[in-house]
């Protein structure tokens, strides 16, 4: 059985890139990728712990959760469809209409 | 059961000025008959109370308000008598009033707030605690306020009203100031107040008056004579009593005789225990008093203006009632009679002299007496009914005046044999006066030649009807009532739980040898069995040996009579036709220095208006500007900008771009992760 701690670091690997591509990247496409690799990392978690300590509520959280981010990257997708419409780019740095 | 319905006395005219208010542009003459029909209701309803209660019973109503407080109705012998004058009064000035006004296209509302004004007098007649008093004195200002400037669009009539509004709420502060302060001090004296019992009610004050230091009495006084100084036009707040003739007619008599100046003599009068408690209470109110009467009658000798006249006059006659109360020292509760009882006589004649000047107003269309002359011949009710208010006024024998004016300066000298003569002085000078410049007035404007184009007619039935009713009371009043009168009002504090002899002591009122032998010649002659015991707080051992001084010599008694006619007689001199010996402008030329300062007031004008109010009020004023515009509005303005221009720097924070946002929450949480690991490995979590 492969160590629980390889699960953790796996986790904790694509949460940190995620975490990073979330700060530094300014394409809303991109972002949205980020993100999801930030829930996806808490569902490793989620269904890891589950599988060691034999309890199935980690595996029924990750599948809401994998619904949740479904609708998520839809209602984010129409977004930035919308946006884009609107000012012809998905380059969040010259969508700062919301600004003092 | 007519006083179950004590409080319609004054809830009637309340409802009159609310129905003139809102609905009098439909009704014929602005709805002035309903204002009318409340006060003649009010009438009787005191009428019918005076029949239940008289001679000697008193109505209590009361019912808690909040706090140590009550509203209540309180209608005793000096309630019930200022009762019955006000709505008499005032009834005739109403009727006389839709006559006066009618035409004018502010009628309905001069009729609400008229029926407003004779609703606050009369609630604070029978008002049964000080702070009620004290509210209707406050809504008697507002509506002074609200009649005098009645017609706004004059500035002139504007500023009269301002200048009675804050020349009043001087005294009124003055006032609140006695009331806290009797509040305090009743308060501090842990009273064990029965059921139903409140503090500042008067039977409360008057059962504990004794218990208050002397020193805080005086204050407490000098507070309260402060706030009659100001309703009363007293010496030196009666600047705005000549200057509210701005407002019609019809307003001056109410203000003059009934509803607003002689509510500063009733609070004198309602509070005289207090007074004669207070050390020098009463002599400040015979100082002011008598004073005053002097001092406002030699103006009224060099008015022009009629009705100015009338206004210096009424400020003397408020200044004779407060010497009245005054030389209470020397008299005690007898003054009271005295003083209310010229007061309610006064009312008579001053509104049968105000009315009748405004049915030659009315008729000639100004007020200037130079203008006038020869009247009497197309007025022949107007004159005669003035020249009976004239003569009541002069205080020619028989009439109204006579005896009540004249018995004030008959105490006056009893108060001069006891303590101090100039009071008496001054008021013989002012009767002298008084004679002199009412039959200045008369003389000029009914007899000789007509000097100017005037209108030529009598005035309507609806104001010469007042004027003869009037006229009948400022002739018979006196004479009829005197008596009863005296001995109903004496009897007033005997209700109460006063002890009149303590409170002498308390202020000072122990007169040796002196005291008793004018109370017992008094009693003598007014047939007031009263006043030697009420009056003078010394032990009745006294009483006993005081029989061989007599009260006052013959010449004592007669000198009234001979003032009044002499003074007729000079006026006559001056300005009658046919006993014509001199020409007034010849005696004092217009350079003569005399007449000029009399002429001018005093320079009261100068010297309130244009010294005292534009340099020193305007000078303070101007420096209170710069104080606050420079130091409150410039520290709160520092502050503002302050802010702003923090926000403007702040703000940045908000740059719209997503990634910064998630980078400061990002940063947000490895702080908050940091701080609570570190707290925890410390041990604080």
């Amino acid at each position: 059985m492969i160590p629980l701690e390889l699960y953790i670091l796996l986790a904790s690997t694509m949460f940190t890139i995620g975490l990073y591509g979330l700060v530094t990247q300014k394409n809303g496409v991109k972002l949205m990728m980020c993100i999801e690799l930030l829930l996806n990392s808490a569902n490793i978690n989620l269904v890891a712990f589950s599988a060691y300590q034999p309890n199935v509520n980690g595996q029924v959280f990750a599948l809401f959760s994998i619904a949740l981010a479904a609708a998520e990257a839809g209602v984010g997708f129409a977004i930035l469809i919308a946006l884009y419409r609107l000012y012809g780019t998905i380059d969040l740095n010259d969508i700062n209409a919301m600004r003092w | 059961m007519y006083a179950d319905y004590a409080y319609l006395i004054v809830a009637l005219p309340v409802l009159a000025f609310l129905l003139c208010l809102f609905v009098g542009w439909h009704l014929p003459r602005g709805g002035g008959f309903l204002t009318v029909l409340a006060t003649f209701a009010g009438l009787v309803l005191s009428l019918g109370i005076f029949s239940e209660i008289y001679p000697s019973g008193i109505v209590h109503q009361s019912m808690p308000w909040f706090a140590n407080f009550n509203v209540g109705i309180l209608i005793d012998p000096l309630a019930l008598v200022m009762l019955l004058m006000v709505t008499f009064v005032v009834t005739l000035i109403h009727t006389y009033a839709n006559g006066y006004m009618n035409g004018d296209p502010g009628a309905a509302r001069y009729f609400a707030e008229a029926a407003l004004f004779t609703a606050s007098m009369l609630g604070l007649i029978y008002a049964d605690n000080l702070l009620q008093l004290f509210i209707f004195w406050e809504l008697v200002g507002l509506c002074s306020y609200l009649l005098i400037g009645f017609w706004y669009r004059k500035p002139s009539a504007a500023a009269a009203a301002k200048k009675a509004f804050l020349t009043t709420r001087v005294g009124d502060v003055l006032f609140l100031a006695g009331i806290i302060l009797l509040y305090n001090n009743l308060a501090a004296l842990n009273l064990d107040l029965k059921a139903g019992e409140y503090l500042l009610q008067f039977p409360v004050i008057y059962a504990h008056v004794a218990q208050i230091p002397a020193d805080q009495l005086t204050l407490i006084a000098l507070g309260l004579l402060g706030g009659a100084v100001g309703k009363s036009g007293q010496f030196p707040l009666h600047v705005w009593l000549p200057d509210a003739m701005e407002g019609p007619t019809t307003v001056s008599a109410m203000i003059h005789a009934a509803t607003m100046v002689t509510a500063g003599v009733y609070l004198v009068a309602r509070m005289f225990p207090l007074f004669y408690a207070a050390p020098y209470g009463l002599t400040a109110v015979a100082a002011v008093g008598a004073f005053t009467a002097l001092f406002a009658a030699t103006m009224g000798l060099t008015a022009f203006d009629i009705k100015r006249v009338l206004a210096f006059s009424t400020v003397s006659q408020l200044g004779f009632m407060m010497a009245g109360l005054g030389v209470g020292a020397a008299v005690g509760t007898f003054a009271v009679g005295v003083s209310i009882f010229h007061l309610i006589g006064h009312s008579f004649f001053k509104a049968l002299l105000f009315l009748g000047a405004g049915s030659v107003i009315h008729a000639v269309n100004t007020n200037d007496m130079r203008e006038m002359g020869g009247v009497g011949k197309y007025m022949k009710w107007t004159m005669y009914t003035m020249l009976i208010g004239s003569l009541s006024l002069a205080g020619f024998p028989l009439f109204t005046g006579f005896f009540s004016k004249d018995e004030i300066i008959v105490i006056a000298y009893e108060y001069g044999v006891l303590i101090n003569f100039l009071p008496y002085i001054m008021l013989v000078l002012a009767a002298i006066l008084t004679a002199i410049y009412t039959f200045r007035m008369w003389f000029s404007v009914f007899t000789g030649k007509e000097r100017s184009d005037y209108g030529k007619h009598e005035s309507p039935m609806v104001m010469v009807g007042p004027l003869v009713i009037l006229a009948v009371f400022a002739f018979g009043f006196g004479f009829a009532a005197q008596e009863d009168f005296y001995s109903y009002l004496d009897s007033n504090f005997e209700h109460y739980d006063v002890d009149f002899a303590q409170l002498g002591m308390i202020g000072g009122h122990v007169l040796e040898g002196h005291g008793a032998p004018e109370g017992a010649a008094l009693e003598e002659e007014q047939g007031a069995p009263e006043i030697a015991e009420s009056g003078h707080g010394e032990a009745g051992d006294a009483e006993e040996g005081g029989e061989g001084e007599a009260g006052e010599p013959w010449y004592i008694q007669i000198l009234p009579i001979i003032v009044a006619i002499g003074g007729i007689l000079t006026a006559g001199l001056f300005y009658f036709d046919k006993i014509k010996k001199f020409d007034p402008s010849q005696v004092t030329g217009d350079t003569d220095p005399i007449r000029k300062l009399l002429l001018k007031g005093y320079y009261q004008h100068e010297i309130l208006t244009g010294w005292f109010a534009e340099t020193v009020v305007y000078g303070t004023a101007l420096i209170c500007n710069m104080i606050d515009i420079k130091l409150v509005d410039g520290w709160l303005n520092w502050l503002s900008a302050w802010v702003m221009g923090f926000a403007q720097n702040i703000r940045k924070v908000q740059t719209g771009v997503v990634q910064n946002y998630v980078t400061a929450l990002v940063l947000g949480v490895v702080v908050l992760v940091v701080v609570i690991t570190l707290a925890m490995e410390v041990g604080l979590a």
